[in-house]
């Protein structure tokens, strides 16, 4: 039983990091209509700058977090302004296929910078575990639970408050009318992908501080697509609802089917999931079935 | 523009024909003749090169086809490429089955598990099919790292060398012709595909789906052929890879090599037959490049440890974004745009 509860805490709290991740990936989904699947390197890459921050540069906490920002917003911006803007209007194919390209590059950037393939960053928070009821969770997976649901809930008033927020939901709902507003629609797309490289940004500092930097990290980015896919590609809450589902799903199957098949099916069980989905419902729960016309 | 001038056609065989002129045919056999005798004036390292480009077009023909001629967007080829390997290799290793048993049935339960995978792509196009297609790349990799009684999971397994009657193939050179044949095949079969019905139905998914089926297209079954013959050349390839390398392990069919599979074909050029070729032989070489030129560079600039293996994969996804912004048709445009140069040379206006 206490196992039982352990398996549920630990898996909603990794849920909600992946729940920011693939949040990353919806915010540029519904504005521009690109699927970025350089996630998981971004993921990479900005947990690895974090380490080149605190550890190797030794900067302070907050000097490091303020750079690890900015280090986000200008890798959105750079990607955006260079690699996707000129592919505005080019085919689906060459959207997806060119984010691969960036993936790539990626990889290579991190591992020429780092050569070596794991660190640790330093101990971001308490240490000491915290008992609820007969379970024992450590402090980090709660704090990274509560700094992922309180992004959330900026970002849901970003979206209904703030001006840049309503042009971005207006730009995913209907891009003509909006560039017919004068809104001008690349800034949102910069700006929607700044925003998701933050996002990346935020859910690789949580991820690595609980389980080190890795290459790993990059299956964390592709198991955040699992969310997308069950949540449903376009819908914010389908996000944060399916987030702990896959982490539950991922936590549970990996206590009581380890023993049943073979080691590690907890890396695949995200991966089953998207199969599944794709057979039963592959729009996902909340996500908008498209209708085409010739 | 793909004919010199004063080229004539009196029957409609003749209008089909892929070698048109009397110059094509010479240029044909003048290549084959060169390929055949390659291994005399070729080294070792060059032809385990030519050996690597070949497997390489094989697979990555099979991709162009699904994803170049049908627009289904595959990012697991590497591990249907890994099916094929390891069926060949249990089958020919732990059953002691001849390799050319072992070659069909690479490629064939290579298709057969392509076709499982492909079944979302009726439903779903585009980016699902991407995700949905990782997925079959972590799985299938996953199941062959831990059926260790059948696949040798983590410790590999050993392969032994390609056989067909009495010949066996270990030499490079002869591994060379062995590939060769494959490939000159694959790229006779795919070249003749594209320009029958079933080729003609898959470029009309591609441009779009809804409209073929208005024309009586059968989706779902033209999308699974698709899903079956690119799966299939995939298994063929991983086949030939396996005996070749004589030791498989999964490390070698890793997301990555998936990746480098789709910027190949956007290399060379989608829906193009010379397409893989060109993409082909331009990464591979361009990795011989790096590995030659890498070390040089780091020993005399000073460069940090990781440049070595940093530089490979910045170079190809570099070229895989410019490809995408400056040639999205890819090389084998750029190919015929030179052909049709040159046709006209001096006179080109």
């Amino acid at each position: 039983m206490a196992e039982l509860l352990q398996f549920v805490i630990t898996g909603i709290t990794v849920g909600m990091i992946y729940a920011l991740i693939a949040l990353s990936f919806v915010l540029v989904w519904k504005s521009s209509g690109v699927a970025n699947l350089a996630l998981g390197q971004l993921v990479l890459i900005s947990s690895w700058f974090t380490y080149g921050m605190l550890v190797q540069a030794g900067l302070p906490l907050w000097v490091g977090f303020v750079l690890i920002i900015l280090f986000a917003l200008a890798l959105g911006w750079v990607i955006e302004r260079f690699i996707l803007r000129p592919l505005i209007a080019q085919p689906i194919l060459s959207l997806i296929t060119v984010t691969l390209g960036l993936a790539y590059f990626i990889e290579g950037a991190v591992s020429f910078i780092w050569p070596k393939s794991v660190a640790a960053l330093p101990r971001l928070f308490p240490q000491e575990p915290i008992h609820i009821g007969t379970a024992v969770v450590s402090q980090e997976y709660l704090w990274a639970a509560a700094i992922s649901v309180a992004l959330f809930g900026l970002l849901s008033l970003y979206f209904k408050y703030h001006k840049m927020g309503i042009a971005m939901r207006a730009t995913a709902d209907d891009q003509m009318a909006v560039q017919a507003c004068g809104i001008p629609v690349t800034r949102i797309f910069s700006r929607s992908w700044m925003l998701a490289c933050v996002l990346a940004a935020v859910g690789g500092v949580l991820m690595s501080s609980i389980g080190g930097i890795t290459f790993g990290l990059v299956e964390t980015g592709l198991k955040a697509f699992s969310v997308v896919i069950l949540g449903g590609l376009n819908s914010f809450l389908g996000a944060i609802i399916a987030g702990p589902i896959i982490g539950l799903a991922e936590n549970l199957g990996g206590g009581y089917l380890t023993p049943l098949t073979w080691p590690g099916v907890k890396e695949v069980i995200p991966f089953i999931i998207i199969i599944i989905v794709m057979f039963l419902k592959p729009y996902g729960l909340f996500g908008e079935v498209r209708i085409e016309r010739i | 523009m793909d004919l010199p001038a004063g080229t004539r056609n009196y029957t409609y065989a003749q209008d089909m024909a892929i070698f048109r002129t009397k110059t094509h045919w010479a240029m044909l056999l003048a290549l084959l003749v060169i390929l055949f005798t390659a291994p005399l004036y070729w080294g070792n390292h060059w032809l385990s090169v030519a050996n690597l480009i070949g497997i390489t077009i094989i697979a990555a023909t099979g991709l162009n086809i699904l994803t170049g001629y049908c627009g289904q967007l595959s990012i697991g080829h590497a591990g249907f490429i890994a099916v094929g390997a390891y069926t060949s290799a249990v089958l020919t290793n732990r059953l002691e089955l001849p390799f050319i048993v072992g070659l069909l049935a690479a490629g064939i339960i290579a298709g057969l598990i392509g076709l499982i995978f492909g079944t979302p792509s009726v439903r779903v196009k585009g980016f699902y099919l991407a995700i949905s297609t990782i997925a079959a790349q972590f799985i299938l990799i996953w199941v062959i790292n831990h059926w260790t009684s059948v696949t040798g999971g983590f410790r590999g397994i050993s392969v032994p060398p390609a056989s067909i009657g009495g010949m066996i193939f270990v030499s490079q050179s002869s591994q060379f012709y062995l590939i060769l044949v494959i490939t000159v095949l694959v790229v006779f079969l795919a070249k003749n595909l594209a320009r029958t019905r079933v080729g003609r139905a898959f470029v009309a998914i591609r441009d779009n789906d809804l409209a073929a089926e208005v024309m009586g297209i059968n989706l779902f079954r033209y999308k699974l052929l698709a899903f079956f013959i690119g799966c299939f050349l995939a298994g063929i390839a991983g086949s030939l890879l396996a005996h070749w390398i004589g030791f498989l392990n999964a490390e070698n069919f890793s997301i990555m090599d998936s990746i480098l599979y789709i910027g190949i074909i956007i290399i060379g050029g989608l829906g193009t037959t010379t397409g893989p070729i060109f993409g082909v032989i331009f990464i591979r070489m361009l990795q011989q490049g790096i590995t030659f030129i890498a070390p040089v560079l780091e020993s005399t600039f000073a460069l940090p440890a990781g440049f070595t293996t940093g530089i490979g994969p910045m170079v190809f996804g570099l070229a895989i974004v410019l490809f995408l912004i400056l040639e999205p048709r890819g090389l084998a445009h750029r190919w015929q745009l030179f052909k049709a140069s040159y046709r006209l040379w001096p006179f080109s206006y």
